[in-house]
């Protein structure tokens, strides 16, 4: 078409003008780099602490129910749980038989004792009473000997299984197969250790410093009145069905405390989602306020890019004016400082991008599992180009404006 | 329809125009009526005193202004109505400028000062390319195309100019004292430059203020005070001739109005 001159065209005369300049180009991209930079930093850190809690709590299966007299997530609402009857084995027992078959229900119960082997010692080690069907609810599985079995539970046996933290502290190099260890005041003899769960983070239970034992035996060890409180985990057969057997946990659980309609549930069910949601909410607040600080870098930044633009128009106050002379419309002087401005930025966004993947390898390597991911990388390059066209907005409208008559003259 | 005929036979159509600046609350009459016909491949000096209106009339006659009031036709268009955007367009395509100055984009070669033009009216690039070294080699630079203007002299750079005010092909090439930073030899070069120009058929309009600059030209429009003091015809060869009065209506027939 006549009269209107192509994108790439004034593409190459915005790049041209930079490369006549690469000094200050590159001045000006500084507070653009160091936004970017904070930007996909900010973000890559809060994926990777996403992944580090997804990783925390892998063990706790994504298809699984948990029945507790308590959510896993309590703010400020303690008070309406407080007077909650304690959940009690005769109670899991009749909710797995109530049941029939549909799910796998494994109670269990937990509490903390400090563990010796001969010298040895660790203190607040997480106790858990359950039976054989937990590695069915979790994900974990035994590294040396085995789990717990049926006539474990059924005979009480006094064994345990213990978490890796726990066997390298007891045990360093020693095979502790078979070894008599101290919980509490209570013998059990080592027949199994978990393989490595990774450590804890943000609050999750660290599940490599924790001892597995037979419920029945826990009962007869630990099992005084303010510790018979249980918490039920149920398998479903598959994800799709962890709804339907949401209510109808929900249901059965009703029938056995025998509940009214008018009332309320007296427990919770809580599931890996219910846990992720509470994580990524209290995240999220961070996550906004990290972006609200890196945001108000990039606003600095392009403000550094807007003053450089305006110097840039007005020292080509003349070449404006001859631009105009042979035919520039408004729209083509726009562009060409526009695109000016959005180049400029969008280099700064690639360096900073450069940057930030080199401090993602160092966070990744040092602190969590971290990566920038291809929608992180988008949003870098499209806040560097907006920023950009938003600092040379007014600039690049002021050098359009200008009158050729005035601009010509303009020494 | 005949006015219309003429008009697009003449390159060039002022009538009584009138251009006033307000500067607070006084007014500065730069042009207080002035009327020309310039018909196609006419060579014009327009000559005055400083503050006479020249450059007022160049602007005017360059699409960079429009009058504040009067009537101006550039090869039929009327351009005292035109928009910002459509006087942008008809500088474009009618109008090549030659500046005292030169006014070349420094950061650019050759070749891209004289393809910029091409590039503001949308054409393609390989017929850009074409167009361009063609007006290059008009002005005899072809061996300089991927220079710099500060790696040239200054005809040099007049010479680009004048490459980048013919290479659309223009109406009009409108000069504004376009040796006036030159040394007289070379500004004898850049003239006979442009008699080479006028010679292929070129319409050229060139305000100076030197009389051997005027003498290259036809016809010689003297300003004063806003208003055309002469207009007289004359060849090369200082033989001049002075029209019987300098009238504008003697100019129009002068013209050749009335062939139309
Ligand atoms: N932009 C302007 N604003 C106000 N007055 C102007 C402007 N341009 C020119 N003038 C006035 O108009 C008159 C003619 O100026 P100009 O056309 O520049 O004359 P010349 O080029 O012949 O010296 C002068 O008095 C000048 O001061
Ligand atoms: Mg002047």
């Amino acid at each position: 078409m006549r009269g209107l001159m192509s994108i790439t065209e004034s593409f190459r005369i915005a790049l041209s003008a930079i490369m006549a300049n690469k000094a200050r180009g590159a001045l000006t991209t500084l507070g653009i780099i160091i936004g970017i930079v904070a930007v996909i930093t900010t973000m890559t850190a809060f994926n990777g602490m996403q992944n580090a809690f997804r990783q925390g709590f892998s063990s706790v299966g994504s298809d699984v129910i948990y029945v507790s007299r308590m959510p896993w997530i309590i703010m400020n609402d303690f008070f309406l749980y407080r007077n909650r009857p304690n959940l009690e084995m005769a109670e899991a027992e009749k909710l797995e038989a109530n049941l029939q078959g549909k799910a796998i229900v494994n109670p269990s119960m937990d509490t903390q004792r400090d563990v010796k082997y001969e010298s040895k010692r660790i203190d607040g080690i997480r106790i858990v009473g359950t039976t054989e069907k937990q590695t069915v609810v979790s994900t974990a599985v035994p590294d040396i000997g085995r789990f717990l079995m049926a006539f474990d539970v059924s005979y009480k046996k006094k064994v345990a299984v213990i978490g890796k933290e726990v066997s390298d502290g007891l045990f360093d190099t020693i095979n502790p197969i078979n070894k008599e260890i101290w919980i509490g005041r209570n013998k059990f003899r080592v027949v199994g250790v978990m393989e490595k769960q990774g450590g804890s983070t943000f609050g999750g239970p660290n599940f490599d410093r924790q001892i597995y034992i037979p419920i029945s035996s826990y009962v007869k060890a630990f099992g005084g009145r303010r510790s018979t409180d249980v918490d039920i985990a149920i398998k479903a057969p598959s994800i799709e069905s962890m709804e339907a057997l949401e209510y109808q946990v929900i249901g059965e659980m009703r029938k056995v405390r025998k509940l009214r309609p008018s009332e309320d549930d007296n427990f919770s069910i809580n599931k890996l989602d219910t846990l992720m949601g509470g994580f990524n909410s209290v995240m999220g607040v961070v996550l906004g306020l990290g972006l609200l600080v890196t945001s108000v870098a990039l606003f600095v930044g392009g403000i550094g890019v807007m003053n450089v633009m305006f110097v840039s128009v007005t020292e080509r106050t003349r070449e404006i004016g001859i631009r105009k002379a042979i035919g520039a419309k408004r729209h083509s002087i726009l562009l060409q400082f526009l695109f000016e401005s959005a180049i400029i930025c969008l280099l700064g966004g690639l360096i900073g991008i450069l940057i930030a993947s080199l401090l993602t390898a160092v966070i990744n390597a040092v602190l969590m599992p971290a990566s920038i991911s291809v929608p992180i990388l988008i949003v870098a390059v499209v806040v560097s180009v907006v920023v950009g066209v938003f600092a040379g907005l007014v600039p690049a409208w002021k050098g359009a404006r200008l009158d050729p008559i005035e601009a010509l003259r303009y020494e | 329809m005949n006015d219309l005929t003429a008009a697009k036979n003449k390159s060039l159509i002022l009538s009584d125009v009138v251009k006033t600046y307000v500067m607070g609350t006084e007014k500065v009459h730069a042009l207080r009526g002035v009327s020309i016909n310039i018909t196609r491949n006419e060579y014009v000096a327009i000559m005055g005193p400083s503050g006479s209106g020249k450059s007022t009339l160049m602007n005017v006659i360059g699409c960079l202004d429009v009058p504040t009031s009067g009537e101006y036709f550039l090869a039929g268009e009327p351009v005292a109505m035109m928009s910002e955007s459509q006087l942008a367009e008809t500088r474009n395509r009618m109008i090549g400028f030659v500046f005292q100055t030169f006014n070349l984009i420094p950061r650019a070669d050759v070749f891209h000062n004289v393809e910029m033009p091409l590039i503001y009216g949308g054409m393609s690039r390989p017929e850009r390319r074409a167009r361009t070294e063609h007006a290059i080699e008009r002005v005899g630079l072809t061996d300089r195309m991927h220079h710099k203007p500060n790696e040239l002299s200054g005809g040099q750079r007049q010479r680009v100019a004048i490459a980048r005010a013919l290479v659309y092909e223009p109406s009009l090439i409108l000069a504004d004292e376009p040796t006036g930073n030159l040394d007289s030899k070379t500004g004898d070069e850049i003239m006979a430059m442009f008699d080479e120009l006028h010679a292929a058929g070129q319409t050229i309009v060139v305000v100076t203020h030197e009389d051997y600059i005027a003498e290259h030209a036809l016809r010689t429009i003297r300003l004063k005070d806003g208003l055309i003091e002469q207009d007289e015809r004359h060849d090369k060869r200082r033989t001049q001739f002075t029209l019987p009065g300098a009238e504008p209506s003697e100019a129009h027939s002068a013209a050749g109005l009335e062939s139309a």
